[in-house]
């Protein structure tokens, strides 16, 4: 069996806001990230994906847990070794407006992580390796001295896709990165990531609300709900052999883009909304919506299983239904 | 079919300081009575400068008509004074939009948006209007209504909001709702919801609807026609099943390849329509497509494609479903 890259145990995430209230954003998932794959996040907004996605990289101070990297625990690691460290880990966010400073030259944004680890001694040279990046994301040595507000959304995606290159990066986390963007243009950034993941043997966490992308990119897919991992499965398996119920609903709740097919489906609707994620109670955290919920589930926190090789999931009825 | 909306030769124009924007470049299309037409296309093709123009919610100045007619059960609605328009908005035509959000006022109970409608609209007393507000949101499937039209909006969730949205809309009884991207901003399990909702209140309450969106599968799943917009034109048209399975419009058939399917094999390549849609400042002489189009010829370049019709319902913009043109190769007829 191979190495995981990155694991991850029983991480917690928890923010308090205000008296007696704790917002638990991420509560305890566990996971297992292989070099070279591609690790799918998907979940309804506010059910901590992406808190799992920045704690992961101690972008955020964690609760609890652990995540070990080369054999270490990075959440014990000192400021100046998490810096070493941190140059293997990138991020890409969602919103291409935002995450670019606009009074900085794309030459500036993509230069700052070379400068900060003072990986070059002279402009020249690092200039060379903006020009390299650009050229890599598809994009030319004229765009360097341009300014965001000049690019479309698309371009801004390459832009802060290279941003994210800059150090040789081994693990970047990929923060709902298309969902800003046009379906023509989410194609490209998509087949982009793909292209330079070959060639630079780049391990992702793709976190995305979008399930048919997320299929489509990811090598093995999570599902959570409310900070809880419900379930986690190749791809393949997961969507074809759903066993939680809330992946269940999840899968029949997405529109095919196909007539014949969309209009035979049968659909799961679920009903209400996700409930809040401050003080949940004990038992499962699906159990209000769940049609299949019994007793137990209100009162003890299902176990995250594996129940095939290499399919976790976590609920009291998976044999029976 | 009896039709309830025609839209004639529509062309919509923004005058900036740079020069005038061609938002809208001559489109026609028909809405018939209890039909949900779908209009799709990415961001600036003018999809939403469409429906605007519908309900005529558009600053004007900058934007002004340039062309055509929108035609309300028959009734030219661009020659209406403001104040015809204000009865037509509110008692013919409903709109809903994106960001529930942004359009409930924050600072007002929810009940009391509902109600104020109710009363100025349709003169009923505050005793009566309140009783209808409950009785619309019971409508829409907002759970104990008496309850909620004491909250503000910041107590109910992304779809409850759309919920109320919707409520607001069907007070009434719109012969059209004009739904622009109703769903983009929910979840997929609460989209679902609202799209069932649309669907029964449309068989209950007989009404047509517009729906415009970016998302191929909520097009599969509810429209009945669909209008496909490029650079503010209509580049392809037809029943749902024929833009579906004899898709004649290149750009139409990239964009169904781009989009994964749940149904597809994940070793199959993703199609991306490379470059970006051009600038409707200065917009092309031939076709809008053509820079991005990889099945682009000489002609397109510097000739606008007229329609060629497949169907009695379904028409595409592209010379290479021209009855002249030599082949007709990879156009999917």
């Amino acid at each position: 069996m191979q190495e995981p890259l990155i694991s991850v145990k029983n991480l917690k995430k928890h923010f308090d806001v205000g008296k007696d209230a704790v917002l638990k954003a991420v509560d305890g998932i566990s996971f297992d990230i292989y070099p070279g794959e591609t690790f799918g996040l998907v979940g309804e907004s506010g059910c901590g994906k992406s808190t799992a996605g920045r704690t992961l990289i101690r972008l955020y101070d964690p609760t609890d847990g652990e995540v070990i990297f080369n054999g270490k625990n990075i959440f014990t690691l000192s400021r100046n070794q998490m810096s070493e460290v941190r140059r293997n880990f990138q991020m890409i966010f969602q919103d291409p407006y935002a995450s670019l400073n606009p009074r900085m030259t794309v030459l500036d944004i993509i230069s700052e992580p070379l400068e900060i680890h003072q990986i070059y001694k002279s402009k020249k040279e690092m200039k060379a390796r903006v020009i390299e990046l650009l050229e890599l994301v598809g994009l030319n040595d004229e765009h360097a001295m341009r300014f965001p507000h000049e690019f479309s959304g698309g371009q801004r995606q390459r832009i802060g896709i290279a941003r994210a290159l800059a150090l040789n990066p081994k693990f970047i986390v990929c923060d709902e990165p298309i969902s800003a963007l046009d379906v023509s243009i989410q194609a490209q950034v998509v087949n982009l990531l793909k292209d330079l993941q070959e060639k630079l043997g780049l391990t992702y966490m793709f976190i995305a609300h979008d399930l048919s992308m997320v299929r489509y990119i990811s090598d093995r897919v999570g599902v959570m709900y409310l900070g809880h991992m419900m379930e986690l499965a190749e791809s393949e398996e997961l969507y074809d052999n759903p066993l939680h119920p809330y992946t269940k609903a999840l899968l029949s709740a997405i529109p095919i883009p196909n007539p014949d097919i969309q209009r035979s489906r049968q659909r799961i609707i679920l009903e209400g909304d996700v409930p809040s994620p401050i003080n949940p109670k004990e038992g499962c955290r699906f159990v209000d919506r769940c049609s299949y919920a019994i007793d137990k589930c209100r009162n003890v926190t299902p176990e995250f299983e594996e129940v095939r090789p290499g399919h976790f999931a976590a609920c009291h009825r998976i044999g029976e239904i | 079919m009896e039709k309830i909306l025609e839209v004639k030769d529509l062309a919509v124009s923004f005058k900036t300081f740079f020069g005038e924007v061609e938002a809208v470049r001559g489109i026609s299309f028909e809405v018939g009575k209890k039909e949900t037409v779908a209009i799709v296309g990415e961001s600036g093709c003018g999809k939403s400068v469409t429906a605007n123009s519908i309900m005529q919610l558009l600053p004007m100045p900058p934007a002004f008509f340039k062309n055509g007619e929108i035609l309300f059960n028959g009734e030219n609605l661009l020659s209406k004074s403001e104040k015809e328009m204000q009865n037509i908005r509110g008692n013919h035509i409903a709109m809903i939009f994106q960001d529930p959000m942004t359009s409930l006022n924050p600072t007002m109970k929810v009940g009391k948006q509902i109600v104020e409608g109710l009363i100025k609209h349709h003169g009923l007393k505050h005793h009566d209007a309140k009783k209808k507000a409950i009785e619309m949101l019971d409508l829409v499937a907002v759970p104990q209504p008496e309850k909620r039209i004491e909250q503000y909006p910041h107590e109910f969730s992304g779809g409850m909001r759309q919920r109320v949205m919707i409520a607001l809309a069907m007070i009434s009884d719109p012969q059209l709702l004009i739904a622009d991207e109703p769903t983009t901003a929910l979840d997929v399990t609460v989209q679902a919801q609202i799209l069932d909702l649309m669907k029964s209140l449309q068989e209950r309450l007989d009404m047509s609807i517009i729906l415009i969106t970016h998302d191929l599968g909520v097009v599969a799943d509810t429209s009945d026609k669909v209008v496909v917009m490029y650079a503010g034109q209509i580049v392809e048209q037809g029943l749902t099943d024929e833009i579906f399975k004899e898709t004649a419009h290149p750009y139409t058939q990239k964009l169904l390849a781009s989009v994964p399917r749940l149904d597809m094999n994940r070793d199959e390549a993703l199609l991306s329509i490379e470059g970006t849609p051009p600038d409707l400042y200065i917009p092309p002489k031939g076709c809008a497509f053509y820079d991005r189009c990889d099945k682009a010829m000489k002609i397109c370049k510097d000739n606008m494609p007229g329609f060629t019709e497949h169907s009695a319902t379904h028409a595409s913009r592209c010379w290479l479903n021209h009855p002249m043109a030599k082949t007709n190769e990879g156009s999917g007829i």
